[in-house]
């Protein structure tokens, strides 16, 4: 269990780190503005928006990872064991 | 799920510590146990465990129940890996997200919000309490001591009041379960020291002032007495539960 929740913790501290690195390049105004969750830069170049796709993908990738690992395998785990018990 | 099938039952019967031949792990699990990081990690630590066993049987010093590592190389390595890591996240950080540096203060003119660092609002906050500095009427309506004297004082009775803890309670509790009342009044802190952080703000809420100041009193309190009421209620199925662990007795039917 332990071993999971490690697991999980990793996925969703890195991918955070990812999407906060980003963030901080592409949706931030100014430091005194919206840091972090600013509107996408307008008519980005083909590296930026390759950016911006990383960007969602590390997200998407630290919030459901958490998720798998911290619910969703746990859960399933449970919901096995109690029906072999049965 | 239920752990009763894992615990030892008081008729001898349950899993004992020689495994079963049922117990005996299957070829997928040998499989698991053997391969990728899991094989590497346990070999780390059995040739630790047998180092550390040879060293102590050529000793001449008395047998005694501690485990530990070398300092080279296991706790060196260990180090130096992690010391690395908080370095390289270190360099990192600063590469990829520099620091804002804004302009240079302007010393003539007064920034309409003054605060000090995050980890002081709540001494800050105290130094607000200037509401609660009475007015004594043996003294002709005048405070007895100005309110700034009246913060510090207020400082070092919070700080005296944290500094005695350690001597009324020391600790002994493994989780806050097991002592209700001083969890209840570490929460009570935790919580007062927020409230005290937004003190120097509450012109900033759109309420009226005085309800900011009373919340600030009263939310910890309120919270603390919640804990207690929560923990205790708790408390009687966890002693329940830690008393059937240990001595391993069946719950009356």
């Amino acid at each position: 269990m332990a071993d999971e929740f490690m697991k999980g913790f990793a996925i969703f501290t890195a991918g955070l780190l990812v999407w906060m690195t980003f963030a901080g390049w592409y949706n931030t105004e100014s430091f005194y503005g919206t840091q972090l969750v600013g509107p996408n830069p307008e008519d980005p170049g083909t590296y930026t928006a390759m950016a911006l796709v990383v960007k969602d993908a590390a997200l998407y990738f630290a919030l459901l990872g958490a998720l798998t690992f911290w619910v969703l395998i746990p859960a399933g785990r449970r919901t096995r064991s109690y029906y072999a018990s049965r | 799920m239920s752990d009763s099938n894992n615990e030892p039952r008081t008729d001898g019967s349950g899993p004992g510590i020689v495994a079963p031949d049922d117990e005996v792990p299957t070829w997928r699990e040998r499989k698991e146990r053997t391969t990728g990081l899991s094989r590497l990690t346990y070999e780390y630590f059995e040739r630790a465990r047998r180092e550390d066993q040879d060293l102590r049987q050529e000793s001449s010093y008395v047998e005694r129940d501690v485990l530990g590592f070398p300092t080279w190389p296991h706790e060196t390595i260990r180090n130096i890996a992690l010391a690395s890591f908080f370095t390289g996240m270190l360099l990192f950080l600063a590469a990829m997200l520099p620091p804002h540096l804004g302009d240079p203060a302007n010393p003539a003119e007064t920034p309409s919000v003054i605060l000090p660092d995050w980890y002081l609002y709540w001494s800050f906050g105290l130094l607000h309490l200037d509401p609660l500095n009475p007015e004594l009427a043996i003294a002709g309506g005048e405070k007895i001591m100005s309110d700034e004297l009246y913060g510090v004082l207020a400082n070092v009775v919070a700080v005296g009041a944290i500094a005695i803890v350690p001597f009324l309670n020391k600790g002994s509790a493994r989780r806050p379960v097991e002592e209700p009342f001083w969890a209840a009044v570490g929460v009570g802190g935790v919580v007062f020291a927020f409230t005290m952080s937004i003190l120097p703000i509450q012109d900033m809420f759109p309420w009226e002032v005085a309800i900011t100041f009373d919340l600030a009193f009263l939310l910890p309190i309120v919270s603390a007495a919640i804990t207690y009421a929560v923990l205790k209620t708790m408390r009687e199925g966890y002693m329940y539960d830690l008393n059937k662990r240990y001595y391993r007795l069946r719950p009356p039917q």
